[in-house]
């Protein structure tokens, strides 16, 4: 799995690549604890290269979530596609997090 | 038989270098034999055919001389004065003859002679002369006469010792001379030339061979005319020497050398000599043969010495190189020794032991350095290994006692309630290696409200029971009190996801069964589906409602769905284990293949249900690992009236 | 005065005086093994035992065993029993005493290598003889054959033989055949005829004194046949102790002397002596005489031969 940052104004954009399993996982998780303690709040994440996303990967992602929700800031998602779109609607994702229409609209918001 | 190292490389280096040196030894020796005695060969031919040839000249004078007198005889004018002057005047002129004789045939000289013979010799300074020839010395008989006469031709005699009584041993030279007649040409008597040979015997004892060494003559029939010991001269001969001695070998020289060749043999026990070589030749004039005695002994001493030193010196080496070897052998087996013992002590776990300290730093050295640095990592990793042990076995027993609680409130006893027959319940949990999170419940709520769950904890280990009995604890607190499951999942979140530090989840099932009517309401947050089976219908799962697992965030609101059971349907819920169920190849036992095994099951009993899948289950993993806890609760409704 | 005198003499005539029984034994060639058994019994003193007091006279080249006796410079001679009975014929009045070698040693000896393989091959060809004495066997022999030969006076050394100027040569089986031998002639080499066995065995070595001696003191006679007996039989019981004192004896007299020869000689002296029969005997059979006798009169080397009674004297006590 690649995780590509970029900061675009006061959102800093993360664009993960390939595989979110259990073995990859806690790298997401430790990248946005890593950008929450350099003072990155507001986290974007574009998952249009995500191929696959496993139950650690959820679990890694709210563990995310929930550190950066304690600390005022804040995880939102673009980009959902195929299987990672499916996975984020049953397991309730979609309920809890921010889902933007598109990347574009991600970093306006 | 265990040989010491050292005493193993000492044999052998000693073995080797004994041999090597035997070999170039032995070789040396040889070689230096076998050049010495060619030489002796050479050099003993050399000196005998010098030796002859001193003699050899001497008798070749002599008889010339002798053969042309013998010739001029022919013709001359014979009278006695002329014979007696001619034989005087043959002794003047040669100072090598003793002695001179013309002796004549029977009435050769005068009819009425029988004997003459006038003969000239030396006697003191003068020369005198005399006749020979009386009744009492019949010269025809004599050899000097006779062998010249009957051969007709010039002989030598064997040596003889001179008559007049003296000690001279004397060789004649003896020629036939003729006389001629009207007729012819005929034998009329011999010329003789007698030789003293003290000469020869003191040439021939003053050749030095060596020191033990000599040059001995023998005569054509082998009698000794020269030789060392006196007593051997003249009066044996080479073979009765042999036959007196039993000697065979000499014997053999003998004839060898009577037989006129030459030659060079070798003897272990000649006579007064004991081992040596001959050097032998003849002297074909008067078919004598000269030996020249080299003593093997001291024609080897000088070889012999020098192997006897060079021999010493490898002795003092080969102590020297013992006495090198094996202090050097044992500056390495000591301190291995040590090494050897600080080992046995080590292995017995005393790890405390010092090592000895030998400050070297070849490889003994090296090895003794690995020694001790081996020796404190062994120390540091049993220590760590032990504190490792400790804290993994503290740990296991946690997770033991962890596990023993999680399972102990789970409830367990079926049938749970005998006493209401509307509901037929079984579980079962088939729990994984590791302490899981899997968690199930069913209670009453009240008379008529079932309450039955399921439930799988995020993540493993301690804490993943420690949430589930927490989870499983708050569920029945807020159940009693609120009916709806939405809203009891609702509230179950917001108490968990508020004081999760450590981000653990937990999805959940929660239905309510009104046991007068088969209602049902349920709730689902990110729990797997569970299977509906009414009778007469394939299997149909339960749809999520896409509902997020509890824990994650507050304030997450949860819908509540609903259902009707009418008699003999089963509610089968399962944790997510039963699909992910791997065999041996890393296949999936499905979703797919739970449908299928439920669906033969259409209308058994719960226990039937959840053993026929359990059963497949294990059927398919097929001895795999099983990774994560396979959880299963099924309920059958049985319908109001069952109850009177 | 008179009577005094002629008492001593008639006690001179009658008592023998010691000196009178000093006796000589003449032998008739030089110092060897060949007369050990007297040479001993002087040394053993065995004639002193029988009561005779006896000096040996060597022989030798210049010295005639039998002339010495007939001249009366011996009382008692070894001799040839041909010799003996030469004389007798010449008018000495010798008598036999003891006859002491029984066998004839005589031969004669060719080259294996040449073509002389039997006694007839002998016609026409060169033999060595020795004296008159030497030369019956032979001419009896070849006579018997009916060859000729050419007869060469040989002399001691063998040379001429052994350079191929004789065909064949005498020699006796005790010495010159063993001389032969000193040359280095292995026995293979030779090929021998024994008069021994060619019907000519005559008794050689004998005991003899002129009848007079004998007359005049039997026992005297008789006595050193027996000692020279008595020194035979220790001789050849004591062989070694012999050989030491024929070369003691031998190197005395300045004769070449080697024990390998001197040894030969003794064994063969005891064959000829114990003839088949180590019991040492003195008799001179009758029938060994008169055959003996017989041949030399064929001969021609004598006309007339002795009685056997008239000339062996041992015979009768």
């Amino acid at each position: 799995m690649n995780i590509e940052t970029r900061i675009e104004g006061t959102k800093t954009l993360l664009t993960v690549t390939g595989r979110m399993d259990a073995l990859s996982a806690p790298a997401f998780e430790a990248a946005c604890v890593d950008l929450l303690e350099k003072g990155h709040m507001t986290l974007v994440a574009n998952l249009a290269g995500l191929e696959y996303i496993s139950s650690a990967g959820l679990r890694s992602i709210l563990g995310a979530a929930k550190k950066l929700k304690s600390a005022g800031g804040s995880l939102s998602f673009c980009g959902l596609c195929g299987m990672v779109d499916e996975v984020f609607r049953v397991s309730g994702f979609l309920k809890l997090f921010k889902v933007h229409a598109s990347l574009a609209q991600a970093l306006e918001e | 038989m265990k040989l010491s190292l050292a005493v193993r490389l000492s044999a052998l280096i000693l073995a080797c270098t004994t041999i090597i040196f035997t070999l170039v030894v032995g070789y040396a020796y040889v070689v230096s034999r076998e050049t010495i005695v060619d030489l002796a060969r050479q050099n003993g031919a050399a000196l005998a055919q010098a030796t002859a040839n001193r003699i050899n000249a001497q008798f070749l004078a002599t008889a010339k001389v002798t053969d042309t007198v013998a010739a001029t005889l022919e013709d001359a004018d014979l009278s006695q004065s002329f014979l007696v002057d001619l034989g005087r005047r043959i002794l003047a002129s040669n100072p090598g003859i003793f002695g001179t004789a013309t002796a004549f045939e029977p009435q050769a000289f005068t009819r009425d002679q029988t004997y003459f013979a006038p003969y000239s010799y030396r006697q003191d300074s003068r020369i005198t002369s005399t006749s020979l020839g009386s009744e009492g010395y019949n010269y025809f008989a004599k050899d000097w006469y006779q062998l010249a006469r009957e051969l007709n031709k010039p002989i030598w005699t064997e040596p003889y010792y001179d008559e007049g009584g003296g000690d001279t041993l004397m060789i004649t030279y003896s020629a036939p001379f003729s006389r001629r007649t009207p007729r012819d040409l005929q034998t009329a008597g011999v010329v003789t030339a007698d030789i003293d040979l003290a000469w020869l015997q003191k040439l021939v004892s003053s050749v030095q061979v060596f020191s033990s060494g000599y040059v001995f003559l023998l005569s054509r029939y082998g009698a000794y005319i020269a030789h060392p010991d006196p007593e051997l001269i003249m009066n044996e001969t080479i073979f009765t020497h042999a036959e007196d001695l039993g000697l065979d070998t000499l014997r053999n020289l003998g004839r060898e050398m009577v037989t006129g060749k030459a030659g060079f043999s070798e003897f272990s026990d000649l006579p007064g000599v004991g081992e040596a070589y001959v050097s032998y030749l003849p002297l074909p004039e008067e078919r004598w043969s000269l030996g020249v005695v080299l003593p093997k002994a001291e024609l080897l001493a000088g070889v012999n010495r020098v192997t006897h030193v060079m021999t010493g010196i490898g002795l003092a080496g080969f102590t020297v190189l013992a006495v090198v070897i094996l202090l050097l052998s044992a500056s390495i087996t000591r301190p291995l020794r040590a090494l050897t013992r600080a080992a046995r002590d080590i292995s017995t776990g005393d790890l405390d032991q010092e090592l000895p300290a030998l400050g070297r730093s070849d490889e003994v050295g090296e090895l003794a350095a690995s020694f001790f640095s081996m020796k404190a990592s062994l120390k540091a990793h049993i220590a760590s290994l032990t504190a490792a042990t400790a804290a993994r076995e503290r740990i296991e027993s946690e997770l033991r006692i962890a596990r023993d609680i999680q399972m102990g409130i789970l409830p367990k006893i079926f049938p749970p309630f005998p006493q209401r027959p509307e509901i037929d319940v079984f579980a079962t949990i088939l729990p994984a290696r590791e302490v899981g999170g899997d968690l199930y419940d069913f209670f009453f709520l009240d008379e008529n409200r079932f309450c039955f769950l399921i439930g799988d904890v995020s993540g493993k280990g301690v804490p993943a029971a420690f949430f589930m009995a927490v989870t499983k604890t708050l569920i029945k607190v807020v159940a009693e009190r609120e009916p709806d499951p939405g809203r009891i999942l609702a509230k179950v979140n917001d108490d968990l996801a508020t004081d999760n530090e450590s981000c653990m989840f937990v999805t959940l099932f929660l239905a309510i069964l009104d046991t007068r009517d088969g209602q049902v309401v349920y709730a689902n947050a990110g729990h797997n589906p569970p299977l509906l089976l009414r009778g007469g219908r394939p299997p149909a799962w339960i749809e999520s409602l896409e509902e997020p697992m509890a824990g994650a965030m507050p304030e997450v609101e949860y819908g509540t769905g609903s259902l009707k059971m009418t008699a003999g349907d089963t509610i089968f819920l399962h944790t997510d284990g039963v699909g992910e169920a791997m065999n041996t190849h890393q296949a999936l036992f499905s979703d797919a293949r739970l449908l299928e095994t439920a669906a033969i099951q259409a209308g058994s009993s719960a226990t039937d249900l959840i053993r026929a899948v359990s059963y497949a289950v294990t059927n398919w993993a097929d001895g795999a690992e099983q990774s994560d806890d396979i959880t299963m609760l099924a309920v059958r409704y049985l319908g109001h009236e069952k109850r009177s | 005065m008179k009577i005094a005198l002629l008492t001593i003499l008639l006690s001179l005539a009658l008592c023998p005086p010691a000196w009178a029984k000093n006796q000589r034994l003449v032998l008739h060639w030089l110092p060897q093994a060949q007369f050990a058994g007297y040479l001993m019994a002087e040394e053993k003193g065995f004639y002193a035992a029988r009561g005779v007091n006896l000096t040996i006279i060597p022989g030798g080249p210049d010295v005639g065993s039998a002339r010495m006796l007939e001249e009366g410079r011996a009382d008692f001679a070894t001799m040839f029993l041909s010799t003996a009975v030469a004389r007798r014929g010449e008018g000495m009045d010798v008598v036999h005493i003891g006859q002491i070698v029984h066998q004839s040693a005589l031969m004669l000896v060719a080259r294996t290598d040449s073509d002389i393989r039997r006694l007839e091959d002998l016609d026409g060809r060169r033999v060595g003889m020795w004296g008159p004495d030497f030369q019956i066997q032979p001419r009896a022999l070849f006579q018997r054959l009916g060859i000729e030969v050419q007869v060469v006076e040989q002399a001691p050394s063998m040379d001429l033989f052994m350079r191929g100027g004789l065909d064949a040569v005498s020699a006796m089986w005790y010495n010159e055949y063993h001389t032969l031998m000193s040359y280095g002639l292995e026995e293979g080499d030779m090929r021998t005829f024994f008069f021994r066995d060619l019907e000519l065995n005559f008794p050689e070595d004998g005991l003899y004194c002129l009848r007079d001696t004998f007359d005049r003191d039997p026992a005297a006679a008789q006595a050193v046949a027996l000692a020279t007996l008595d020194g035979w039989a220790y001789v050849f019981a004591h062989p070694e102790e012999a050989l030491e004192m024929i070369i003691r004896r031998m190197k005395g007299h300045k004769i070449k002397a080697n024990r390998a020869h001197q040894r030969w000689m003794l064994s063969r002296m005891r064959d000829i002596i114990e003839a088949g029969n180590p019991a040492l005997r003195l008799a001179l059979t009758r029938e060994d005489y008169e055959h003996a006798a017989r041949i030399l009169r064929e001969q021609g080397f004598i006309q007339t031969t002795p009685g056997y009674e008239d000339f062996v004297m041992e015979s009768s006590p």
